[in-house]
Order: C-alpha cells, then structure tokens, then sequence
C-alpha cells in the first residue's frame, strides 16, 4: 500500500521520464514528466506495445536492449552513441536540435527470480550537450588558432634565417672588396671596379632592410600612405629609369608603352613607384638574358592598368595561388637560384589594396613567362586644368623622384654646393666624416659639431647657410637641438634651414621632425644626390623646390 | 588457490565468445569496426591485485564498476588508464577535438561501453551456470588503483580472489589497454570453475 502510494507521487513528481512495460513490451505505466514531453497521455500509451507505438526503436537497434532487460539485464543508453531513446521534439526553442537529446537506463521488473516487465528512466540532456558542443567548438578554435600561430611561428624563423643569410650576402662583397681596396697600389680599373661592386651591394642591402621595415610596418598596420592626385606614366617611367641598368646588364629588352591619360589616381607616388619598380625588377630577375619584359598602362574603362609581362621562367600552377604570400618562395631550398627575402610581392599586394586597387598573377606555367596585372581606380576628374596642372608640376618634384634612384647626377652639378656653409651635427665620427666628404666635393664649406650643445655654438658664431643633423645623440638629441634654434632670433641663426636624417624611416618621425622645426627628413643611409639636392634646394640655389617647408 | 593451465584456457576462450559479441555490439553501435584484442586470464589473490597491476595502471583510472548478485556474486570492473578512456570514447563517438578530459557525456559513453562489456561476459558465466545473475546499475569511477582495490575489500570480506583478464580495444588502428576485473567469493568462484571444466570436457566430446 505504502509503495503504490509513493509510486503515484513518483509518477507525478519525477523530473525524468519513466515507464513501465510487461514482459511482452506493452506499457504499463506512462509518467507525468513523459505526457507533458511526448504529449500523449497515460490512458492512450496504457495498453499499446512499445515497438509498436515507436517502430523506430527496432530501425535503430534498440529492441535489443529490450530483449537483453528482459532477460535480467540492465542497458544503459548513452547520448553520444543513441543521441535519443523516444523521438519527442526537444523543449523550448533556444536548440538546434530537431530532437530531445537523451540518456536513459533500461532494467528488468523480476519478481520471484522471473522477469515481469521492464522500466525505463529517460533524462532530458539537450542543454548539456549544447553546452558541451559550444565549449567543443571553442576549444576547437583555440586549438586552431595555436596551430596557426605556431606556423607563423615557424614561418618567421625560417625568414629569419633567410633574412640573415641575405643580409650577409652582400656584406661579405662589400667587406671583400673593402679589404682590397684598402691595400695601397690597387690599379685604377680594379678601384672603379671594386667600388662599383661595393655601391651595388650597398644598394642590395638597403633594399632588403627597406623591405624588412615595410613589412614590420604592414604586420603592424602603421604602414600609412601620403596620398595625393597621381599621374601613372611619370610613375612609371621613373620605375623603369630604376631598373634599366639591371635589364641592360642582363640584355633584357625592355619595352614599354604607356598612355599619358591613364590617370589621375589617388595615392602615394613614392609607394605606387614601388610597387611598379617591385613587379618590373622581379620580371627582370626572372628573366634569363635575351628575353622581354613589356610593362603597359592603359586605361581601362574606370581604372588605371599597369601589366608586367616577362618571358622568364614562369610560374607553376602550384605556386601562382601563393606568391603574394609573406616569406613564400617557390624554391626554398638553400641551393635555390634567386636570391631574396619573397616579399616584395607582398609588399606589392599590400600597397596596392591600401590604394584600392587589386594586383594578380597570371602564368601558363613552368617556362612560359609571367603577366602581373595592376589595377587602380581612376579618380573621378573634376578639377579644373588649372588644378591638373598644378598636380603635374608637383608630380614632376614627387612623384618622378625614384625612390630607388641610381643615384648618379650629370657632372656639371659638381658644384652645386659652392661657398655654402654647412654645418654637420653628429656624434658619431664615421658619419660626421662621410656627410663631410661627400659635401666638401660638391663645393661646401664644412663645420662640424659633436653635439647638440656645440652645434648651438658654432651656429651663433658661425651663421652656417644651412644644418644637417643627426637625431638619435646622446645627451641632448636632434630635437632639442631644433627647438632651440628655431627660439632664437632670425639674425642669430633662428631661421637656419634644416635637414634631419635619422636611421628609422617611419611616417610619424618624419612628421614630428618636421613639426618640430626641420624643413626635410631624410633616412639613413643618405643618397648622395638626394642630400645634396635638398640642401640646395633649402639655401634656394635651385629653382625647383622639392620640398615645402612644414609650419 | 590455482587455476590450472587446462582451466585458464578454458576460461579465456569463454571470455573470449563474450568479447567477439561486445566487440561486435560496438562495431555496430559505432559504425567503426572496433576488435578486441584475445583475452589473457589470471587469478589474483585481492591482496595482490595492486602489486600486478600497479604497472599498468599508475595513475588515476576510470572504471566501470558492476555489482552482481544472485547465486553468483561479486564485483565485475572495466579498468582504463584516464588517459585510454578518453581516447576510446573520442574514437566511439568520432570526435575530431581532443580535449583531454572526460566531460559528462564522454562519461555515459564510457558507462555504456562497460555495460556491454561486463555484461556480456557475466551473462556468460550466468548462462554456462544456469543461473540467473543480479545486476546493479554500472557506476562509473574515476580513483587510483589502490582505491578501486579498497572498495573491494571493505565491501566485501569474504571476497578473496579476482580473475583478471588483459585485452585491448583496437579502433580505427588505435589500441587502448584496458582491464577486466572480476572479483568472486571464494564459493562461487569454486562453482565457475567447476562449470568452467564441465563445460571444456563438452567441448572436447
């Protein structure tokens, strides 16, 4: 009596589904928690067979462990393996689920060591399995992300090493040739010769580092472009000035055909000359000698397109879909054919989607050439001719200026500098000497200071035409040294012009240089001409200003 | 107390019959063929039973614990290394993500695989005794082996002999060692041993 009464108020308090079978599977009891679920009631399930109510159940094999409970076993049913014991639709509607996750336990009703029925006891889990998928897929994630990282990882080590294996390449020329040169009676052809080998390699090596600081710059996102209204077709000219010498050393044929009107775009024309110079001098590189590389701007309808195609060695399928990818080369093996660090190419994608543009790689193959395909939105043209003009001219100053120039002037420019007075600030004597030399053969009078506090001396005594100072010094640097010139009067020295040259080329020095009373910015290593230029163009000795001096 | 060469064989050729049904039971629930490895038998004093299997077992284990009553009782156990339980139950349930832990539902899945396990070989030994074996639901543990061992002795003091049989699940070209423990009175395991003979003299006729 006591157990039938417990019996009904387990019937209605349970928080699990239970129900009873006889021997022969036909329900004998259906509890509250299974009505309100299944949404069938006790009197309908009361008298009907199980297997015949859910024929699923044998679809799915679980009529066996009906079998096996009513031969005194009991069966567990696990989620991850039944998903479901009765297909009743899962509760509230904050699931994916098209039906109630559960567990269940199944167990024989023995009655004087005879099995009489069965009972089943169903718990609903579908929050814990939402909860515990979630919790799969974020650990699913993280682990990704590690793999990911890890890559990266390896991926930097790997440039790493090729970095200072590139590095070291060109240093070992320009130490070599330096011993050489170093030794007395070196013949003269040998001398020219041997500095021309040590320019070249200078050159390398300032591009590798260049790139290496662009590509910090595009990992950190504070690459940041100086955008202005540009003309393609000086850009590109001023590219191809860049690279004739190599095309010519190789007996490349370089063939060109540009339409002035391509253009205006909107950007950078010192990062736009870069990514043309990158296409161009990769197309070179690629190209055994005697071959072509053809560079076209068209315009077409509303964009500006530059195309590179060479006939060098191709690239394979395999490869093409990766070669705007950072540190990706195709062979890096370290017998590998070309050097490099690979990420010029990124550097070029890069640069090209800040302007809006898009830049793709196309190749037959192996052997078969190589076509890259620049486009940039052309800039809606509304100005007047005045303001095109305008634009031309600045271009002319800007925009043609190569950014990897070779560096050599005409001859008659040898005196540009005459009788200027020039006063060099730097604590480091190697560069003091250097900028000292290279202005003294340009006709400069020199001074030379060690630090900001005697630059301040000399200036009031010496009234220099100009001051090129270094900024990184010890002590007082190059931008307390500007602050307190620029708080002295004009005829102490006050409005003297200013160049200053720092070893860290990034945009937000540059600005605070010149905010901070400097009329240029200039990066080490100093490019001879661009040195000189600027110096006269700031004592006015040339018509053209290049730069305009920043209040 | 000894088993005989004749009678470990014997015994492990029965337990054997009831591995080819659960492995055939989890190959089917699973979708992946799932094999277990030919069983190895041994009788232990209970006493013992942490020296022998202290190597293979030496850290913290999962086991799935079944009292059975009746003419026949005692304690049946699966043992897995936490670290082989994991795997087996990522392996059943084709998971790709390796969490390293047990969650509740890696927990049912395991609770069922020792069910099946032990249930068939007990169903077995009811079957070769014409008996009928009591079960209680399976609970699953996670304790060291010296825990598992003293739930034994302090429930039950008339145990004193466990048969342990080694094997190995093998699915989708992994093997998981595990552990079957089946500790008996020293009456019924006198009666299993006995059926145990009859039934190899059978088999010989």
């Amino acid at each position: 009596m006591l157990n039938d009464a417990a019996l009904r108020w387990m019937n209605d308090l349970s928080a699990q589904g239970i129900f009873l079978t006889d021997a022969g599977l036909t329900i004998q009891g259906w509890n509250h928690w299974l009505e309100s679920r299944s949404g069938r009631a006790a009197a309908e399930m009361i008298g009907r067979n199980l297997l015949d109510e859910y024929p699923d159940l044998i679809e799915r094999g679980l009529d066996k462990y009906y079998k096996d409970a009513l031969e005194g076993q009991i069966r567990l049913l696990s989620q991850r393996l039944h998903h479901y014991l009765l297909p009743i639709a899962p509760q509230g509607d904050e699931t994916s689920f098209t039906m109630m996750q559960q567990s269940a336990r199944i167990a024989p009703l023995v009655e004087d060591d005879r099995v009489i029925g069965t009972i089943t006891v169903i718990d609903d889990v579908t929050e814990r399995i939402s909860r515990e998928d979630q919790l799969m897929r974020l650990l699913s994630r993280e682990q990704a992300a590690r793999r990911e990282a890890e890559m990266a990882n390896r991926a930097k080590d790997e440039f790493l090493a090729t970095v200072s294996h590139e590095l070291r390449t060109p240093l070992n020329a320009i130490s070599g040739w330096v011993q050489i040169l170093l030794k007395q009676g070196v013949a003269n052809e040998f001398l020219a010769h041997g500095l021309a080998v040590v320019e070249r390699n200078v050159k390398m090596q300032t591009k590798i580092i260049e790139d290496i600081l662009d590509v910090s710059r595009i990992i950190t996102g504070k690459l940041s472009l100086s955008v202005t209204q540009v003309n393609l077709a000086p850009v590109v000219e001023a590219a191809l000035d860049a690279v004739r010498l190599a095309a010519d050393a190789k007996e490349i044929r370089l063939e060109w055909a540009l339409d002035a009107d391509a253009g205006p775009v909107s950007g950078d024309p010192g990062r736009l000359q870069q990514v043309v110079w990158n296409l161009v001098s990769n197309a070179i590189k690629f190209t055994p000698g005697g071959g072509v590389v053809n560079v076209r701007l068209a315009r077409v309808g509303s964009q500006a397109e530059i195309t590179v195609s060479d006939t060098g060695k191709g690239i394979s399928s395999e490869f093409l879909p990766y070669v705007f990818e950072r540190f990706r080369q195709a062979d890096s093996t370290s017998t590998r054919q070309q050097s490099g660090l690979g990420l010029g190419l990124a550097i070029v994608r890069h640069l090209v989607e800040m302007h809006g543009g898009t830049v793709s790689a196309f190749s037959e193959g192996d052997g078969r050439g190589a076509t890259f395909i620049l486009r940039l939105p052309l800039l809606a043209v509304r100005s007047t001719g005045d303001l095109l003009l305008q634009s031309r001219d600045k271009l002319k100053g800007d925009g043609t200026e190569p950014v990897f120039s070779s560096g050599g002037r005409p001859g008659d420019d040898n005196l540009k500098l005459r009788g200027l007075r020039v006063l060099i600030v730097d604590d480091d004597a190697d560069a003091r000497e250097l900028l000292e030399v290279i202005l003294l053969q340009f006709g400069a009078e020199i001074k030379l200071a060690t630090s900001a506090r005697q630059a301040l001396a000399v200036l009031e005594d010496w009234k220099p035409d100009a001051l090129v100072s270094d900024v990184g010094m010890p002590n007082e640097d190059g931008y307390s040294l500007i602050q307190k010139i620029r708080a002295l009067a004009p005829e102490r020295g006050g409005l003297t012009p200013a160049i200053a040259l720092t070893g860290y080329g990034r945009p937000e020095d540059r600005l605070q240089l010149l905010a901070a009373g400097y009329q240029v910015h200039l990066s080490k290593p100093v490019e001879l001409m661009q040195l000189v230029d600027s110096i006269s163009n700031l004592t006015s000795r040339d018509e053209k200003k290049l730069y305009t001096p920043v209040e | 107390m000894q088993l005989s060469e004749r009678q470990n064989d014997a015994l492990a050729e029965l337990i054997n019959i009831a591995f080819s049904r659960t492995a055939a039971s989890l190959s089917e629930l699973t979708g992946h063929r799932v094999v277990l490895d030919v069983p190895k038998v041994a009788m232990y004093p209970i006493s013992e039973l942490t020296t022998r299997l202290a190597q293979f077992l030496p850290a913290e284990l999962a086991s799935v614990h079944q009292v059975f009553t009746g003419p026949l009782t005692g304690d049946a156990l699966l043992l897995l290394n936490y670290d082989g339980a994991v795997m087996l139950t990522e392996l059943l349930t084709d998971e790709a993500i390796h969490s390293h832990r047990l969650n509740e539902s890696a927990r049912e899945v395991l609770t069922e695989v020792g069910n099946i396990l032990l249930n068939a070989c007990l169903g077995m030994f009811g079957n070769l005794l014409q008996v009928r074996i009591s079960f209680s639901v399976p609970r699953l543990h996670l304790e060291t082996l010296g825990e598992m061992v003293k739930s034994l002795v302090i429930d039950k003091e008339e145990l004193r002999y466990a048969l342990v049989v080694y094997t190995a699940f093998r699915v989708r070209d992994s093997a998981i060692r595990g552990f079957l423990v089946i500790a008996l009175s020293v009456v019924s395991l006198d009666r299993l041993i006995q059926e145990v003979e009859k039934w190899e003299d059978n088999q010989g006729n």
